[in-house]
């Protein structure tokens, strides 16, 4: 059995998903943004998977890693959806900049 | 401080550390290089948190899949895939919130139990009968809305259409 301190690992999701918002407001490329949101969401899966471990009732521990996996495969699939956006975006506008993707604006 | 603790504590500063790196360095590339530490990192946390199936699960999906796919979308949407990117600037209002988001996060901490609690696991067994059975709504969902976005991103490449 090993003992970890529940501290460090708030303070890292905490750190991360301050990463990941950082990334989300100042990227203006659509593949950056992407990793952006990525960061912010393994940080969500991070608190999943260790409020569950630091759990001594075994039905917990499993919600935790269920939900876990759960996130994991909508993660996969939003970058599947982000990246087909992309390249429909590229083949409109010939860049990937989110800034001048503005089509629905008017 | 013990062996768990000094491991934790290096995988977590290179967490944040190719976090940052991945979003601000200037070739598109060199992100995809970083987060993929960032990836591998967060797996190896996952083994040292028990969870041996998600660890591997990390490893498959972020490690592999995902970060190849973001390769191939670099790929296709550049001529030349090592140009640099223009706007990475670093605004003071989205740094200040994101600082702002981890001084609250931090400052929460003190509500939760002190010192170093036991990590506790679970055996494989018990994790896919849990998924299989109580989540299995879950999983079918998870099936069924990534039917949903294959077809999606499907309709949004295909050729022929302005």
């Amino acid at each position: 059995m090993t003992a970890l301190p529940l501290v460090g690992f708030l303070a890292l999701s905490g750190g991360l998903l301050a990463v990941g918002l950082f990334g989300i407001l100042t990227r203006r490329n659509f593949i950056l943004l992407l990793i952006a949101i990525e960061i912010a969401m393994n940080a969500a899966i991070l608190n999943f998977v260790y409020f569950g471990a630091f759990s001594s009732r075994p039905s917990v521990t499993l919600m935790g890693q269920s939900i876990a996996v759960v996130v994991i495969g909508f993660a996969a699939t939003e970058v599947a959806v982000g990246l087909a956006i992309v390249l429909a975006l590229n083949r409109v506008r010939r860049s990937i900049n989110v800034a001048e993707a503005n089509e629905l604006r008017e | 401080m013990n062996l768990e603790e000094l491991a934790f504590l290096a995988l977590a500063v290179v967490a944040l550390v190719t976090g940052v790196g991945a979003l601000l360095v200037r070739e598109l590339v060199h992100t995809i290089l970083w987060i993929a530490v960032f990836f591998v990192d967060l797996a190896a946390i996952y083994f040292l948190l028990a969870a041996p199936f998600l660890g591997v699960l990390q490893l498959g999906v972020y490690a592999g899949a995902v970060t190849v796919l973001l390769l191939f979308g670099i790929m296709v949407t550049r001529k030349r895939i090592f140009s640099r990117d223009a706007a990475t600037g670093i605004g003071a209002v989205p740094l200040a919130l994101a600082v702002v988001t981890f001084i609250f996060v931090v400052s929460m901490v003190g509500e939760f139990p002190q010192g170093t609690p036991t990590v506790y696991s679970i055996d494989p067994t018990t994790l896919s009968e849990g998924l299989f059975g109580a989540f299995g709504p879950w999983l079918l969902l998870l099936g069924l809305i990534m039917l949903g976005a294959v077809a999606g991103a499907i309709y949004l490449v295909r050729e022929g259409r302005e």
